[in-house]
């Protein structure tokens, strides 16, 4: 029998980053509710989305962990990284020191997570160009060097938050039909067929077995 | 435990009457949803009668027989099926069973054990059995065993996903609620259109078709876009009955094929045969992509219930979106046997089973649109044959229906209860002479009967024609057919996109809306200062705003092994909290000595952040701070000697550094030779508090206490607060809470050792470190002062050498030693207030100060 009675094949986990106010949450919410979160409280801890989307014909559901993006936090979210198939590195465009602040990003991302992970570059608030402080021209420039995805989105608006999440998954698919991603590495952030809500934080792996009978 | 043992176990759940004759312990079932579960299958036996029973054990293997209980049971009657089909790919290891009894069907995956042969002969055992005996059991005994059905199952699964905590089940369910959402809202997305459809029926009474078949196929305006056509008694030899073979059936089927509308191109959608019946379903070329999920069942109702000289033939697709059913019946013969015809439709009815892989079976009342053709053979009875045939012969033919039994048994609801026929305005169809349209001459002299029938059921279908057609003579029937519009939904593609994505998307939120939510209301806790000793304790409040009870624990940050600092306790910090609940959390701060050595040599401070953990949800960090106030209580020895301004006015860069340098050489920029903290103690309780009774016995007030420290921190001008108790007590915290010691733990052993030996002991104090010596020093002087008034305050050497030793010679609590055993204990407390007893009895005065 094939995958048929469950719809969807992978599960891929994905973590948002960056800096506090660029709008991490409010990505996320766009893209699970297709719905824009004004007055969205600052996030005070990792909060949580799933979806399912289709590439390739195959269906994957997304586990999104949205993190905090304040500094004094910064030591604590690290433990999420581990284990990301996708990350999503988040400035604002209208706030210069949220793009400064991507190298310190990025450098983390490279650390805590594993060399096949996708990194995909968004500048937020695209809807705000007149009070623009970061041109594209720049960004892009940034992320070819750095061999990120990059586009320009609004969470406001929705305008490509549907496409930066659904190229991140088709790039990872695409690293798993070529075999650069192991799917059997503990920290792929990929899983093949569904499993039990497995606890992608690995600071906890101990009481995953609690409730099992 | 092995198979045998489990069996006793499950034994036990039925009476000692009922025996388990056979037993698989690691089936699978197929719950309608598809979603495979673990299950025990049972065969149960009592008296002449067995059951199939699944049952379900709460724990594996099952210790008792209360971890059991029963979810499914197939009595063994003659509507028992059983049909093992292998999996294809892995013809060895997996089997799959499919069993059905009366109206339940169900499929077992089971691994490929020498079990399963045991099990599957005593299945077939039991199903011959059932066959060998006349009348159908009863099956009494198992009706205590009642078992909730399966839609209860499936409602409580869905309304408890379980799911986010542990298993897999919704996602199957998330299928099923994407397949029922969609059915809802079938008509956002569909539209209908009128096809017609031809069904055509004819007892051909062992004949070859020798004549044209156009007029009966081929007489209508239009060419219809669907032909059913059934044919009964296609070949009466006894080949084709036993060995179920014959050569009719495909002269019959080209004879089909040349003699339909010529006007259109049509295909075969399916055709199928039991014995004599044969049903053959075409469909317009054009139309032929929109057709799906082509299945056919044939159910026997013939001699013994089981051979297919009578019963029926069904064929059902999907056409577009919606189901279609044709079958095509001969049902029991004989005049008076219209009993018999009704039980054996509702045999057919109850037997047809198309199964597909991966779905629910479906029975022919689960379609929109269900054609029922055939030789029915119901009679007219009450009526004399003459008068049937003069009223036939006149075109009457009201007065005759009256009296057709299947109009009579139609209209009491016996039979094709919810099937709608047309009226009748042809003909009887039956018995002709072969080959003529005259009655038949035979000498039974029977009524002529309207045997070969249609009918049909569904919302959107309207008969245009209902006629026979008795030109094709050469059987004892005449050839029936009608012709229906049928309204057929169809689905628009690009709605049905934009409803699917609606229902994803809806479902997507549903799921994003039962990940765990709480609100917690406060996420920094500010304990203000915070002092040596004292308690504080702030309350934060966990409300569940989810609709699925969460269940929260405090977990490690990455490369930690608590999940909070030392100096807070976090009360609970795991519970589960129902929906629309609150929990109340304590956190509580207390800085202990351990604690103030570390904020006072600046490697910790009074922050931390604890991450709440929501399983299956999102984490929130809770940022605790708040400022330690510094205290002598915790400094080290030569820090204090160092300090000459209360501790409170002292930078707190300078306190870290002193802490940290404390071990180099000590520099002449020390102010005092001990620290002023214990002198001031120590001088008060000289002079207001030798003569006190219970000195040093008697607990200080804890509240006293922390206003000392209060008064050594801040360098008060006021005399010392408290009763001499509360001073003394506080001066042993003080000297307890010292980084190191007064005699250092790299002493200690030797201290031990030499116990015995004043001489000793004496040298060891000589080469302690100077300020530590003349700490040692200074309180032995002022306990022996203390020792001379015991008269007053009751204190003895022996009891004062035993407080001192242990606090002298503390215990280094960094180090990890083997537990000590209480002998032990007592004799290493022992040493070291023998150690302090030889300065308490002895003069030392020469000790005193010396460089």
């Amino acid at each position: 029998m094939t995958s048929g009675p469950y719809n969807y094949s992978y599960i891929f986990k994905y973590i948002i980053i960056g800096d506090m106010g660029v709008g991490k949450s409010c990505l996320l919410h766009q893209f699970t509710e297709k719905k824009f979160m004004a007055d969205c409280p600052h996030t005070i801890g990792v909060e949580f989305g799933t979806r399912i989307i289709e590439v390739a014909g195959q269906k994957i559901k997304l586990q999104i962990w949205d993190t905090a993006g304040q500094e004094r936090f910064r030591a604590v979210t690290r433990s999420y990284y581990r284990g990301a198939a996708g990350a999503l590195m988040v400035y604002d465009i209208t706030r210069r020191s949220t793009y400064n602040h991507l190298s310190s990003w990025l450098t983390d991302t490279r650390n805590l997570t594993n060399p096949s992970t996708v990194i995909f570059l968004i500048g937020n608030k695209s809807d705000l160009d007149g009070k623009r402080d970061v041109t594209y021209e720049e960004a892009k420039q940034f992320a070819d060097e750095n061999g990120l995805m990059f586009v320009e989105a609004s969470a406001k608006t929705g305008q490509n938050v549907e496409e930066a999440f659904l190229e991140t998954a088709k790039k990872i698919y695409q690293s798993i039909q070529d075999g650069r991603l192991d799917l059997n590495a503990a920290e792929s952030g990929v899983q093949h067929k569904p499993a039990a809500s497995a606890r992608p934080l690995a600071a906890a792996p101990a009481s995953n077995n609690n409730c099992a009978c | 435990m092995n198979h045998d043992e489990i069996k006793v176990v499950v034994q036990e759940k039925f009476l000692s009457s009922e025996r388990v004759t056979a037993l698989l312990c690691d089936a699978k079932v197929f719950h309608p949803e598809w979603v495979k579960k673990d299950r025990l299958l049972a065969i149960v036996e009592y008296g002449d009668e067995k059951a199939v029973f699944c049952l379900f054990s709460s724990c594996y293997p099952p210790k008792t027989f209360t971890d059991l209980s029963i979810e499914i049971i197939l009595p063994i009657d003659n509507s028992f099926k059983c049909e093992i089909d292998n999996k294809p790919s892995d013809p060895e290891a997996i089997l799959y069973l499919n069993l059905q009894s009366r109206l339940s069907k169900y499929k077992f995956e089971i691994q490929m054990t020498p079990r399963v042969d045991n099990f599957v002969d005593d299945l077939f055992r039991g199903i011959e059995a059932v066959n060998k005996i006349p009348t159908q059991p009863e099956f009494v005994w198992l009706k205590k065993y009642s078992v909730k059905n399966d839609d209860q199952t499936i409602a409580e699964s869905i309304m408890l996903p379980k799911s986010n905590m542990h298993n897999t089940a919704p996602v199957a369910i998330r299928e099923s609620l994407i397949k029922r959402k969609m059915s809802d809202k079938e008509l956002e997305y569909t539209f209908t259109k009128n096809f017609t459809v031809f069904c055509g029926t004819w007892n051909v009474n062992d004949k070859s078709p020798v004549i044209p078949l156009k007029g009966w196929l081929s007489v209508d305006q239009e060419p219809p876009d669907i032909y059913a056509i059934g044919f009964q008694e296609l070949d009466l030899s006894k080949e084709t009955f036993l060995f179920d073979q014959t050569m009719r059936e495909d002269e019959w089927y080209c004879a089909v094929l040349n003699y339909i509308d010529k006007r259109a191109k049509y295909i075969k959608v399916e055709k199928v045969r039991l014995v004599g019946m044969l049903l053959i379903v075409l469909i317009k070329e054009k139309h032929f992509q929109n057709v799906r999920n082509v299945i056919c069942d044939t159910v026997g109702t013939g001699i013994m219930g089981k051979m297919g000289n009578k019963g029926g033939v069904a064929i059902r697709f999907d056409f577009h979106n919606t189901s279609i059913c044709f079958v095509n019946s001969h049902l029991a013969a004989h005049v008076e046997e219209f009993e018999r015809r009704n039980q054996d439709f509702r045999d057919i009815c109850n037997r047809t089973r198309f199964v597909q892989i991966d779905q629910q079976p479906k029975s022919i009342k689960d379609h929109d649109h269900i054609y029922w053709l055939g030789d029915l053979n119901y009679r007219i009875t009450e009526m004399d044959p003459i008068t049937v045939k003069k009223l036939v012969s006149e075109n009457n033919f009201k007065p005759v229906l009256e009296w057709d039994q299947l109009k009579q048994q139609h209209n009491n609801k016996n039979v094709f209860s919810g099937y709608t026929e047309g009226p009748i305005t042809f003909k009887p169809t039956y018995k002709y002479d072969p080959g003529t349209d005259n009655w038949d001459s035979s000498e039974k002299h029977r009524a002529p009967a309207w045997c070969d029938r249609i009918f049909w059921k569904g919302d959107t279908i309207t008969q245009l024609a209902y006629r026979s057609h008795p030109s094709l003579n050469i059987s004892d029937h005449k050839p029936v057919s009608a012709i229906f519009s049928s309204r057929i939904k169809i689905i628009d593609e690009e709605k049905y996109r934009r409803v699917y994505e609606e229902v994803i998307k809806q479902l997507d939120k549903l799921e994003n809306e039962l990940i765990p939510q709480v609100k917690v209301d406060i996420t920094e806790v500010d304990f203000g200062t915070v002092k040596y000793l004292e308690l504080q304790v702030r309350t934060i409040t966990i409300k569940n705003i989810g609709k699925l009870p969460v269940e929260f624990e405090f977990i490690n940050k990455l490369d930690e092994t608590q999940f909070c600092k030392e100096w807070l306790i976090v009360e609970p910090y795991k519970k589960c909290i129902c929906a629309d609940e609150t929990c109340e959390i304590q956190l509580k701060v207390l800085i202990n000595k351990t604690s103030a050595c570390k904020m006072n040599a600046g490697t910790d401070k009074l922050y931390d952040i604890l991450v709440l953990h929501l399983y299956g949800g999102k984490d929130i960090f809770i940022t605790v701070n708040g400022t330690y106030q510094r205290s002598c209580f915790g400094c080290s020895i030569e820090v204090l000697v160092k300090l000459n301004m209360p501790i409170r006015e002292v930078p707190v860069g300078k306190l870290i550094e002193l802490e940290n340098k404390r071990d180099q050489a000590v520099s002449n920029q020390s102010t005092y030779s001990i620290p002023k903290e214990i002198w001031f103690l120590v001088d008060h309780i000289y002079l207001h508090g030798l003569k006190e009774p219970n000195l040093f016995e008697q607990p200080g007030l804890h509240s006293e206490v922390l206003q000392i420290r209060d008064w050594l921190d801040s360098g008060s001008i006021d005399p010392i607060p408290g009763s001499i108790h509360s001073v003394a007590e506080a001066l042993l915290l003080l000297l307890e809470s010292t980084v190191d010691p007064i005699i250092p733990y790299n002493l200690q052993s030797i201290c031990l050792k030499a116990s015995a030996n004043y001489l000793q002991c004496r040298q060891i104090i000589m080469e302690l470190p100077e300020f530590r010596k003349n700490v040692f020093l200074y309180l032995c002087e002022f306990l022996q002062e203390a020792l001379q008034h015991s008269s007053e305050n009751g204190l003895d050497s022996k009891t004062l050498s035993t407080l001192f030793g242990a606090i002298f010679l503390r215990d280094n609590p960094n180090l990890v030693q083997e537990p000590q055993s209480r002998i032990n204990k007592q004799i290493i407390d022992k040493k070291k207030a023998q150690f302090v007893y030889h300065f308490l009895v002895n003069d030392h005065s020469d000790l005193m100060f010396s460089r």
